[in-house]
């Protein structure tokens, strides 16, 4: 239907690179043929979408389509369980599995295709296919009516496997190959409906931000592989590793703030966040997938994938730390002040990876990767529960227009509060656990650490918060007219209009679809939302101090040689912690339920009393205006310029005179215009002439 | 008679065939008769082999007396370039046979001149037939562009001549120069053939002037500002079929003639000139990139992304370093592909919009999916998306300005991101938004039958770039040799322990910082 085969960029690579590996006559697959099976799965699921929608006898149904990205999804959370049943069978010292061919290698550059399985990029896979295969299955129902709906699952399908590649990449420049792809699935699914220009200008504003990443990461790829002589991650990570073969330098300090560089781009950490509030122009399973779960928390795993330089270079890690922190307040005092739904939950979502970002500077690996997993859980939820909100508003995504939901949808509302108190850290949820083991570990690294941990602790308050405020603003409260709709059965489809601008909108292709689907009404929506909503309950039991440690003990092949192995907090400090967060959590909760349920208008007079700070924070610190006067202005009227004076002056300058002055002289004229003549040879010697001096000057 | 002489003078041939048919039907035959040369250029890349250097070596005495040779030969520097050159005279014949073009014997005729004249200086082993093959190509341009352009053609092509001439009578006294100092400083026999060329060298200070005309004429043909004043006029005026390889391949004749003659022949005074080249390259990088953003002529968006992207080969070659030869070869071949492609797209847009400006364009995507995809694709690939073999290009001449200054490499990559920037936007002011007047219509058989060749090659050199990875490795070292220091290591292709970044001879640049151990 629409521009499907757009999902095929490059994609096609490793498969037919594959089967040149097999011509090679080089060792084939083998022992890495499930992480082959895990990598192509998604692709081939979007190639099969991409090519069957293409207008014809082959063409595929709109629902056929869906199911194909869905089950191929399902088949690659398969392939990861296969993958870590392969891994636990191997011993501790030898828990990893390197297999690739050569892709473009030579002068030393071994730019190869390898993928590396090792306990933390299986991890990533199981996280990354596990919530995808959901949303896939989420998706299947919510974008029922949007005319784009195989373009939608060819584009959700490259972006996994995509995500797959960064994840599992072997190489450096492969690993650059999956960020970038990883981007452009997103800009593509952020333009997704491309008639409508902010969805267009977030698109382009994201994917600029993530190829600032990309750069960040092929200087960092460079300055490793001058030192190490090799792209090839298992390798500098063995190097790195031993204490006896590497000294902390400066190369390896900027090689690691170029990682962040990356890093930050794609996981929206400041100064390069502003793209991800405005890439909720997406359709909201893309919100939930990309720009909560997975693609997002990239920039952790990079920084986890390569701890042994952050470990060589304490600045690095101080630095990713603190701006960790700084985007954690950020975004989560943004948060407080939203009025889009979508909005708010994108703000968390930044601060909850500052929490990461934190721990895996700080050395926290498995509490970083808790964290990682359990957010992916509650914030897909999160989302979904959104989606279906915000389906039932009829696409208005503004919280002020919405509220007592509770009766009209009970399974979004309990999915939303789950999520939420998760988010919250309510005692014994998944959040609980993750966050507050995040905020012991930092607190015990002592030092500049300590400081981190307490902004972690004041993050916490205004998380559980901003999170209730939302549910109670949705769900409680005057009900709305939707709501009242909703609960005579009647769902509420209104004006098609932007939310952001208020434009009106058709409903062809290139804008949103005619129809809304809510949770209550779609069997798929609702297992979705379901098998998410036990998962935020329950996952926190993974990693409970001195009772279980599954995701400690598992990912311990991965971070070794960690130096900061045997720091970590007593179980004493670790119990503390948890009663620590749970009365943080609580008080949030309970301060927001004061504001928003008996005292209600409290908020809206606090913020006309304090006018500047409301202003601060609905700007989101001013961060946009700022690049725009500093960057973005500047660079469009330094083209400008160039256009309309530079190119003039230096391009016309020299040749322009002599055409002109040829043109005034009449009969010269007729003399050029009948073609090539001696005056032609005459002119063109003159001025060979005269450039040739130039040049001399030049060269000089 | 070789190959290599029946490849040179198929599109001759085959355009003199045509001709031999009615007027109405000469459109129809030219096409074909270009489909032979692809089978042609097809089994030269399937004989050649990656280890042999210069290969299919034609050498015979053309004129005794001045040492002029007819010399024509292969090797990994010029067999994709060749490849290039025909392919894109295929597609840009066949786009021409589309329209109905006035006085079509003479059109299609000069059309194989011009293809004869690019193959020709891409085999020249001697000085002097190269320049002869290059001024040879620039007769044709002229007169396709005078005779059947658009708009002020006259200007323009006065323009384009002027600046291409002036370059090229320079660069015929600078070779005669070189070839009579060469022979007079060594006492050897005058030959311009490159191999007796390079054996005998002449004294730096020659080299610096030499150098100058050389430099002078390729950097027009490139070009890379300030001497692009030609480009857009010539781009406005030319028939899209005429720019087709105009953009893709001619220009790429500039970096080639540095990597070809200027290298290995002058050693010293590239060693001297290597920062201003640089800050050329660096200049060209940024300023096109700027231009390409704000432009609103598609063709110029174009144009100067080229003038961006010839900046990165550029730096690739004056980073003067293994890495950065390698992957400027590899992007003159990327960059000439894509170029087709957005030829292609660019006439196809303003067949639906009417006008080949962005601002009139918009919401193309709508009823054209196919269309859409494959000029993202085209238009990814163009911005040396990571998974093209564009990217693996740059990631070269990136390695490569990287191990000679990592300052310049830096300012580089502030190219990489601009790309982006106008790449995106060209695709987006035309194919998304809420659309203008322009027509939402799908590619038709014969459209889709040219571009999906180009968007094809394009993924297939991303699959696997490899197969031209390890081809171009041996000549881009080759191109290097003779600015090695003596004694210095040699990288050769496959070596995986040796930096490619070993100190040069004289040159005043300085190593990357060393590492605080």
């Amino acid at each position: 239907m629409t521009d499907l085969l757009s999902a095929v960029p490059g994609a096609l690579a490793p498969l037919l690179a594959h089967a040149a590996h097999f011509a090679e006559g080089t060792r084939p697959g083998g022992d890495a043929l499930w992480g082959w099976v895990l990598l192509l799965t998604p692709l081939a699921g979007s190639l099969v979408i991409a090519l069957g929608s293409v207008p014809g006898k082959g063409a595929i149904s709109e629902r056929a389509a869906g199911w194909i990205g869905t089950v191929a999804i399902f088949l690659g959370f398969g392939a990861a369980l296969a993958c870590l049943v392969q891994l636990q069978g191997l011993g501790a010292e030898s828990r990893h599995i390197t297999d690739g061919y050569k892709y473009a290698q030579a002068l030393g550059v071994d730019f190869r295709v390898d993928i590396f399985l090792d306990p933390l990029s299986v991890f990533m896979a199981l996280v990354v296919t596990g919530v995808s295969a959901l949303i896939h299955l989420y998706s299947v129902a919510y974008m029922k009516s949007d005319q784009g709906y195989r373009r939608f699952f060819a584009y959700l399908n490259f972006f996994v496997f995509s995500m797959l590649l960064l994840v599992l990449a072997g190489n450096m420049a492969l690993l650059v190959v999956g960020w970038a792809f990883v981007g452009a699935a997103s800009y593509l699914l952020i333009s997704f409906w491309y008639r409508r220009e902010t969805a267009t200008a977030a698109g382009i504003k994201a994917f600029v931000m993530n190829v600032i990443g990309d750069v960040g990461i092929v200087i960092a790829a460079f300055l490793l592989w001058s030192e190490l002589k090799t792209l090839s991650i298992p390798q500098l990570l063995a190097t790195a590793e031993d204490p006896f073969s590497v000294a902390p330098s400066t190369t390896f300090t900027v090689a690691a703030l170029m990682l962040l560089v990356g890093a930050f781009a794609k996981s929206a950490q400041v100064p390069l966040h502003t793209w991800l509030p405005d890439a909720m122009e997406g359709p909201t399973p893309v919100s939930a997938l990309i720009h909560a779960a997975t693609m997002v928390t990239a920039g952790v795993y990079l920084i986890a994938r390569f701890f042994p330089f952050f470990e060589l270079s304490e600045t690095a890690a101080l630095t990713a730390a603190t701006l960790g922190a700084v985007t954690m307040i950020v975004a989560a005092t943004t948060a407080l002040v939203q009025t889009d739904l979508k909005r708010i939950i994108a703000y968390s979502t930044m601060s909850q990876i500052g929490y990461m970002v934190v721990a895996v500077s700080a050395a926290a690996y498995s509490a970083g990767m808790f964290h990682l997993m359990t957010h992916a859980f509650f914030k897909a939820l999160l989302f979904m529960s959104a989606g279906s909100v915000i389906a039932a508003m009829g696409g208005i995504q503004d919280v002020r227009k919405m509220g007592g939901f509770k009766k009209a949808m009970p399974f979004t509302y309990v999915a939303f509060v789950v999520g939420s108190l998760a988010l919250a850290g309510f005692p014994l949820l998944s959040g609980f656990f993750s966050k507050d083991e995040i905020i012991s570990f930092t607190l015990n690294r002592g030092g500049a650490y300590a400081y981190i941990a307490g902004a972690l602790l004041v993050g916490a308050v205004l998380t559980a918060f901003y999170s209730m405020r939302a549910v109670f603003l949705v769900f409680h409260g005057d009900t709305c007219e939707p709501a009242r709709e909703l609960e005579g059965g009647q769902l509420h489809h209104g004006d098609h209009v932007n939310p952001a601008t208020g434009e009106h909108e058709d409903t062809e292709v290139g804008f949103p679809g005619a129809d809304h689907h809510i949770a209550e009404r779609e069997p798929e929506m609702k297992i979705a939302m379901g098998v998410l909503a036990l998962l935020s309950i329950v996952a926190g039991a993974l990693q409970v101090p001195g009772v279980m440690h599954s995701i400690e003990h598992f990912l311990a092949p991965t971070f070794e040689a960690s130096r900061y192995l045997e720091v970590e907090p007593t179980h004493g400090e670790e119990y503390t912690g948890l009663g620590i967060g749970a009365l943080i959590a609580l008080a949030g909760i309970a301060l927001a339920w004061w504001l928003y349920i008996p005292r209600r208008g409290v908020t809206a007079r606090l913020a006309e009393r304090l006018p500047l700070a409301h202003a601060w924070l609905a700007n989101a610190w001013y961060f946009d205006k700022l690049y725009d006067a500093a960057i973005v202005r500047p660079v469009a009227a330094l083209g400008r310029f160039c256009d309309r004076i530079v190119e003039r002056f230096v391009a016309g300058g020299v040749i322009d005179g002599f055409v002109g002055l040829a043109r005034g002289g009449n009969g010269f004229v007729r003399a050029l215009q009948s073609g090539l003549t001696r005056a032609y040879a005459a002119l063109v010697i003159f001025g060979a002439t005269a450039v040739a001096l130039y040049f001399y000057v030049v060269a000089r | 008679m070789t190959g290599l002489v029946i490849l040179l003078s198929l599109p001759l041939i085959g355009a003199l065939f045509a001709i031999c048919f009615p007027r109405d039907q000469v459109a129809s035959v030219a096409p074909i008769m270009t489909l032979l040369q692809v089978g042609s250029a097809g089994m030269m890349i399937w004989r050649f082999k990656t280890t042999d250097g210069l290969q299919f070596f034609v050498d015979e005495v053309w004129i005794g007396d001045l040492g002029i040779h007819f010399a024509l030969g292969v090797d990994g520097l010029s067999i994709f370039m060749i490849a290039l050159t025909v392919l894109t005279w295929t597609v840009a014949t066949i786009a021409a046979s589309l329209r109905p073009v006035e006085n079509p014997r003479l059109f299609y005729f000069m059309l194989a001149l011009a293809e004869v004249g690019t193959l020709g200086a891409f085999m020249a082993q001697d000085l002097i037939l190269f320049i002869l093959f290059f001024d040879l190509l620039l007769i044709p341009f002229y007169f396709l562009i005078g005779i059947w352009g658009q708009g002020d053609r006259r200007a323009a092509t006065t323009k384009f001549m002027i600046y291409t001439m002036a370059g090229s009578l320079l660069m015929f006294a600078a070779a005669i120069a070189f070839a009579a100092i060469s022979a007079q400083q060594n006492e050897s026999t005058f030959s311009f053939l490159f191999i007796d060329l390079i054996a005998n060298p002449v004294g730096a200070s020659t080299q610096k002037w030499v150098f100058a005309g050389f430099a002078l004429a390729l950097l027009v043909k490139m070009p890379l500002p300030p001497l692009h004043g030609w480009m857009p006029d010539t781009y406005r005026a030319a028939p899209l079929a005429v720019l087709i390889p105009l953009s893709a391949v001619v220009a790429k004749l500039g970096a080639y003639g540095f990597l070809r003659i200027v290298l290995p022949l002058m050693p010293e005074a590239v060693s001297a000139f290597d920062d201003v080249m640089l800050v050329l390259a660096l200049i060209a990088i940024v300023y096109g990139s700027l231009m390409a953003f704000t432009q609103d002529e598609a063709r110029l968006v174009v144009g100067y992304s080229s003038i961006a992207q010839i900046g990165f080969v550029a730096l690739g070659i004056f980073a003067l370093d293994a890495k950065g030869a390698e992957g400027a070869i590899l992007q003159m071949l990327n960059h000439g592909i894509v170029v087709v492609g957005l030829f292609l797209v660019i006439g196809y847009l303003a067949d639906r919009a009417g006008s080949e400006r962005l601002s009139q364009m918009g919401g193309i995507a709508r009823n054209a999916p196919v269309f859409a995809a494959l000029f993202l694709i085209v238009s990814l690939a163009t911005l040396a998306m990571p998974g093209s073999a564009n990217f693996v290009g740059e990631l070269y001449i990136l390695f490569g300005a990287f191990d000679g200054s990592f300052a310049y490499g830096a300012v580089a990559t502030v190219g990489v991101v601009l790309a982006a920037v106008y790449m995106i936007r060209f695709f987006q002011r035309t194919m998304h938004g809420p659309g203008g007047s322009a027509e939402s219509r799908e590619l038709d058989g014969a459209e889709l039958g040219l571009l999906l060749p180009a968007v094809l090659i394009t993924l297939a050199l991303a699959v696997y770039p490899q197969f031209v990875v390890t081809r171009i490795a041996p000549a881009a070292d080759a191109a290097l040799q003779t600015i090695e220091l003596p004694g210095a290591e040699t990288v050769t292709e496959e070596k995986t322990e040796s930096p490619a970044g070993v100190p040069r001879a004289g040159q005043g640049r300085s190593k990357p910082e060393e590492p605080v151990q």
